[in-house]
């Protein structure tokens, strides 16, 4: 086991890779640790590189599934007692799944947070997938893909993405397609657990009021003799340039229309993903900025939008989305948010528009990770899709951004034969 | 556990609360004005939740684009709402930047001018949100619950309003209510993280001159009557699943029986998890929910909040699902409850109870609380001791006082016909 630290990296009280420490135990697995002893409790959260990018065609949903059966029972804990352990030791646990990782989490008191552990080691490679706790889980997964269905935005959103992507599996949504979901099987699925469940394709994530040595030595004990695993198969297909608008529209019973467009932009490791974080701050981010501005303010034309740059590990969508006001329409939104990116496409953006962005980036980043778990999840994230000292860079490379290179980005990415625009309409 | 909470009462009434902690250098300010939707009567519906709205929307000497630039170029968050019970502004900053908070919070409390053009836009933009209401079956079924089992209390409305009352709002509606309850003796403040003891001398200086109303009294709220006999309604959409409420009125926080009640909902249907009876037999064992869950003390306010149950499931388990949730609600009024489920619920509420006090903006929300419901700030040893003391006999007497299986409003949102038949034809809009 090696133990690179972290201490001497970012003195600054802002930057939360202050005081983390990777250790990589000799099966492969990764662990983060970091101490925080303002509070007595303790995040834990194990990431594996795996979620919908790495499913194949007619498979779809598999990951997200595969969350679920993990709280189905093992070889140790029956159906159940995972739940069980967590609330007689006043936790929370849960899960969450997305296209490039699935996480798992317990937050508990620190006097009693290491039972976390030993459930995290068992169900790593013990998981039983008995029959009719597989088929009674697939009822659950589908009563969760309805909820999706009956929402306007998600039903939006499956749509762009899908329309965006044509190969890559950013195309298909997280939950899987009804028709996979349905045809997937039980043999399927534990193939599935035992190709990407193993230290070498995760890594442990804890945070909070611990001594990291001692806890090492814990996970250790816990993980160290579980085999490493298969080499984690790389995904290799790479979306090829979109050459050409694309548009879909989305028939549903509703009184409000709504606009999505999506344009693509470079994976996490680029150097133009600090500028697309720029560009997002700079277009959506509080009431001073320039899409809140022009659609709630002057033109009046939307009642909420959102600006999201999703960083991932490969090349990904910088979404543009708005809920229309009744007495206002799908093209007028449309066409304003047009002559904004061409508003950034011709002129540079202000100094003081600038400053506002990095100090907005830097603020809500501290602001956002106040309790032990925020940090366990940024810092997993970002060790999963990147790494982690990603955000150790992170301040200084927003602070080199010039307005130059937020035009060239906006010129280069944020372009008509780039995008994909959703509109959803009322089905009559 | 112990909370370092020092309370400053201003001349005017203004009640200070402050709570130092320099873990992180950031601060969280809550200042609360104790009215909302509560005071607000039917035919002007949507006022309260206005006006809070609106108090970022220009004071006398601020536009609105002033009052977000002011704090944006610093990266803080200023948020105004309003609730049913209480209305304010909520800041959360670096360290170094809680005077200006302060500041911006004191104008917006005090100064508020809610401009005509600003008015125009919020009501526009609230109207719209009405409609999108529409396309959430789950909005749409927990209001329509509502309807019935507040019906002739204030909680009845959705706090948004209605279409007709919200677009008949007036600048001189909003400044009567304006001037009526913002006053100092009806306001706290709540500062939470990382200051100094200068914090107070800041406070006296922003805020001791706004004059004392002595004539303010806050107005009598009808309460709900208890149902006596069961009710149902069914409400077509075309949508995948029907999401269903069962219930009927709660408990008001200040209920004596809240700690038992507390375990009851961990018992129940309100878990991390799914061991709560509820989530464990009608999810993880039947599989028929993604969501489903009931509890009684959660929404327990100044007024009484409500017995809910949730479940949203395909159409064709509509009746599964709802004799599912009847049969869990008589099953704690049947017997009380194992020593095991009740030493587990405990364990539960004693041990995540940490988690509450987490960050700036909580311990702030909570002195506020503490405040409106004269908790007290020796609260967390109270709670814990509480807790401790309930009994499986509590919990049955508690589960026989305030919940009443045979009399339960249920709403069902979702392609059924009105009588609750389900899947015969696509329905109205």
């Amino acid at each position: 086991m090696t133990t690179v630290n972290n201490a001497e990296a970012g003195p600054h009280i802002f930057d939360i890779t202050h005081g983390v420490e990777r250790t990589r135990l000799s099966n492969g697995l990764t662990v983060l640790t970091k101490e925080i002893h303002a509070k007595p409790v303790v995040s834990s959260i194990i990431w594996y590189r795996v979620g919908s990018r790495n499913e194949e065609p007619g498979q779809t949903g598999k990951s997200h599934f595969l969350e679920h059966m993990l709280f189905k029972g093992t070889d140790r804990f029956a159906k159940g007692e995972i739940d069980l352990i967590t609330l007689q030791n006043g936790g929370a646990n849960n899960a969450f799944t997305d296209t490039d990782f699935t996480a798992y989490y317990f937050n508990f008191a620190s006097d009693r947070w290491q039972v976390a552990l030993e459930i995290e080691a068992n169900r790593m490679v013990n998981n039983t997938f008995a029959p009719d706790e597989y088929e009674s889980e697939k009822q659950v997964v589908e009563e969760e893909l309805r909820i999706g269905l009956d929402g306007p935005w998600e039903a939006l959103d499956q749509a762009v993405w899908a329309a965006a992507y044509r190969q890559h599996p950013y195309h298909n949504p997280v939950i899987g397609w009804l028709e996979d979901l349905e045809r997937a099987t039980r043999e399927e699925m534990e193939a599935y657990y035992h190709q990407w469940y193993h230290p070498r394709n995760a890594t442990l994530v804890i945070v909070g009021d611990i001594r990291a040595g001692e806890t090492l030595g814990r996970v250790q004990e816990l993980f160290g003799p579980i085999p490493s695993g298969p080499e984690p198969k790389p995904m290799p297909i790479r979306e090829q340039p979109q050459r050409g608008e694309r548009r879909v529209t989305v028939r549903k019973q509703t009184e409000v229309e709504r606009l999505q467009i999506g344009f693509h932009t470079p994976e996490v490791t680029h150097p133009d993903a600090y500028v697309a974080q720029m560009l997002d701050t700079i277009l959506g981010t509080g009431k001073t900025s320039r899409l809140y501005r022009r659609l709630e303010e002057h033109d009046q034309s939307v009642t909420h939008f959102s600006v999201d740059y999703h960083d991932r590990i490969d090349p990904t969508l910088f979404t543009i989305r708005a809920e229309i006001k009744p007495d206002h329409g799908l093209a007028e939104v449309e066409r304003a948010v047009e002559e904004e990116l061409d508003r950034l496409r011709q002129s540079p953006v202000s100094d003081e528009e600038l400053r506002r962005a990095r100090q907005l980036i830097k603020a809500r980043f501290v602001l956002g990770n106040e309790q032990a778990s925020n940090q366990a999840i940024t810092l997993g994230y970002y060790e999963t899709i990147n790494r982690y000292e990603y955000l150790s860079d992170f301040f200084t490379k927003i602070d080199e951004v010039t307005a130059a290179e937020v035009q060239r980005v906006a010129r280069h990415y944020l372009v008509t034969d780039n995008r994909t625009v959703g509109w959803l309409v009322d089905e009559n | 556990m112990e909370l370092n909470i020092e309370r400053i009462e201003l001349p005017n009434g203004l009640v200070v609360l402050l709570s130092e902690n320099h873990a992180l250098p950031a601060v969280s300010i809550n200042a609360v004005v104790k009215t909302g939707e509560r005071y607000v009567t039917d035919d002007k519906a949507g006022l309260g939740s206005l006006a809070g709205e609106l108090l970022d929307e220009g004071t006398a000497t601020r536009t609105a684009q002033q009052i977000a630039g002011e704090i944006e170029s610093v990266g803080g968050a200023l948020q105004t709402a309003a609730g049913y019970a209480t209305t304010g502004v909520s800041v959360t900053a670096l360290a170094s930047d809680l005077s200006l908070g302060l500041e911006l919070t004191a104008d917006l409390l005090r100064h508020p001018t809610f401009p005509e053009d600003r008015i125009a836009l919020e009501v526009s933009r609230k109207l719209a949100e009405i409609r999108a209401k529409q396309d959430e079956p789950r909005v749409v079924a927990s209001e329509a619950f509502n309807e019935i089992i507040f019906a002739g209390t204030p909680q009845h409305r959705p706090l948004i309003g209605y279409e007709e009352t919200v677009a008949k709002i007036t600048r001189a509606s909003l400044l009567d209510y304006y001037r009526r309850f913002f006053v100092p003796n009806n306001t706290i403040i709540a500062i939470a993280g990382d200051f100094s003891s200068a914090v107070a001398e800041k406070v006296r200086q922003l805020f001791g001159d706004w004059p004392r109303d002595p004539q303010f009294e806050p107005p009598a709220v009808p309460r709900p009557q208890r149902q006596r006999e069961p009710v149902a309604r069914f409400i077509s959409k075309d949508k995948e699943q029907v999401n269903i409420y069962l219930g009927h009125t709660g408990i008001e926080r200040a209920n004596p029986d809240y700690y038992a009640i507390r375990v009851m909902d961990v018992i129940l249907g309100d878990s991390p998890g799914f061991t709560s009876r509820i989530p464990r037999i009608l999810r993880d064992e039947q599989g028929l929910a993604y969501t489903t869950y009931c509890h009684l003390a959660r929404s327990a306010g100044l007024d009484p909040g409500r017995f809910v149950a949730f479940i949203g499931t395909a159409p064709e388990n509509l009746e599964r699902a709802v004799s599912g949730l009847r049969e869990q609600i008589a099953s704690m009024t049947a017997a009380p409850p194992t020593a095991e489920e009740v030493e587990a619920a405990k364990a539960y509420l004693t041990g995540s109870f940490v988690f509450e006090f987490e960050t700036n903006a909580q311990m702030a929300a909570f002195m506020v609380s503490a405040e409106i419901h004269q908790l007290g700030f020796d609260y967390p040893g109270r709670f814990l001791s509480e807790i401790s003391r309930v009994t499986a006999e509590d919990v049955w007497r508690a589960a026989q006082q305030y919940t009443d299986p045979d009399n339960l409003t249920l709403v069902v949102v979702g392609p059924t016909d009105q009588r609750g038949e389900v899947g015969s034809q696509k329905s109205e809009g």
